[in-house]
């Protein structure tokens, strides 16, 4: 019996000395890590509408989005916003910059886990420079009538990507008043 | 025992993939193209190797019941630490390598290293033990890799190697490829080791 107590005690030393260096290396990473992934979001947003002014806004529907407008004139030149959905094994997250007309300027897939060879595709150029130009009408993958052409076997992903666009697209529209008082 | 001899034999003699079937969970899911294959059997190295050394030198004060535990214990916190410090350190290495990091605790080479070696050997046998069979790992990982990113994607390395009216074959970098380029390379393996 007390040497069972004796086992367990050990694999509790073990277990508590790991517990401890990792909380201890979380707390040192943790803000870098938090202060990248702001950074990476700041420079997406930027590269979707250069030479804008953003600020912060929140839709009814709980989402975050920017208003980005010409520093001078005050022209409202788009919007920015993350559109989130389940994929086929994660939650995709792309930035979308949309005109003030609700067009797409530009996608950039911004955190996803993806099969590898397949859904992870859609990080590539190839997949997200599509989606320039596109009206909120034709943000379906092909199999669904739309223009998205799907990744070769990921649709499942594609069309996870199209629909958190449309979604998040809608969102922004349908504020009473998205671009603030006017 | 020499220290070349335990550096070599992970290539062929005891290949982790090929001859001891070790770690299937990530040869099978993550060599749908070379890189994601190298990418992969880096970062296991990598792990590998810590995982070894810290292991063989814990294994006196490790009582023999609780070893498994134990090992699981230091490679998930290893795993972990790679994770965070490579997340925050180098993101651009993170980026590429990120999604293979999680996939690692469930890589039973790491585990049969520590169990079949680790434990009962010094940290420079377990350092020649470990980068040997990392090595053969991430070679084996990179040919299975290669058959199936050329059929099934007609490229190499991202870059196209099959003429254009090539139509690659979707299946061999669809889950079932993995299972039907394994057992080819398997009977391949064998095959050669018989003429012997």
């Amino acid at each position: 019996m007390k040497y069972y107590l004796k086992l367990g005690l050990i694999l509790f030393i073990f277990c508590a000395v790991a517990s401890g260096i990792l909380a201890y290396i979380n707390t040192l990473t943790a803000p870098v890590i938090a202060e990248r992934k702001a950074l990476a979001e700041i420079q997406a947003r930027e590269a979707l509408i250069p030479n804008a002014e953003f600020e912060e806004k929140e839709s009814d529907q709980g989402l975050t989005y920017y208003l980005a407008k010409d520093p001078e004139t005050d022209e409202i030149l788009g919007y920015t916003f993350i559109a989130a959905d389940l994929g086929y094994s994660s939650t995709v997250q792309t930035m979308v910059g949309v005109d003030s007309e609700f067009k797409v300027l530009g996608v950039q897939i911004i955190d996803q886990g993806e099969t590898p060879g397949l859904g992870a595709n859609c990080t590539l150029p190839i997949f997200t420079n599509q989606f320039s130009g596109m009206t909120l009408e034709e943000i379906y993958v092909d199999k669904d009538g739309g223009v998205v052409v799907s990744l070769s076997g990921a649709t499942i992903t594609s069309r996870c990507i199209a629909n958190s666009l449309r979604e998040g697209i809608i969102d922004v529209k349908d504020e009473p008043n998205p671009g603030g008082e006017q | 025992m020499n220290f070349a001899k335990e550096l070599t034999k992970g290539l062929i003699k005891d290949n982790p993939i090929f001859v001891l079937v070790l770690g299937m969970c990530p040869t099978l899911a993550v060599t749908t193209s070379v890189i994601n294959a190298l990418g992969m059997g880096f970062a296991a190295t990598f792990v590998l190797l810590c995982s070894n050394i810290i292991i063989s030198l814990i294994k006196n004060i490790t009582p023999s019941k609780i070893r498994i535990p134990v090992y699981i214990v230091v490679i998930a916190a290893f795993v972990s630490i790679v994770d965070m410090v490579m997340a925050a350190y180098l993101p651009a290495l993170h980026k590429s390598l990120g999604l293979f990091i999680p996939l690692i605790v469930v890589n039973c080479i790491i585990l049969g290293r520590a169990e079949a070696f680790a434990s009962k050997n010094n940290v420079v046998m377990s350092i020649a033990d470990a980068l040997g069979m990392g090595l053969g790992f991430t070679l084996s990982l990179s040919l299975v890799g290669t058959v199936r990113e050329i059929v099934g994607a007609g490229t190499w390395l991202g870059m196209r190697v099959t003429p254009l009216t090539y139509d690659p074959a979707l299946i061999a970098i669809l889950a079932p490829g993995a299972f039907i380029t394994l057992g080819f390379l398997m009977a391949l393996m064998n095959m050669l080791k018989e003429k012997k």
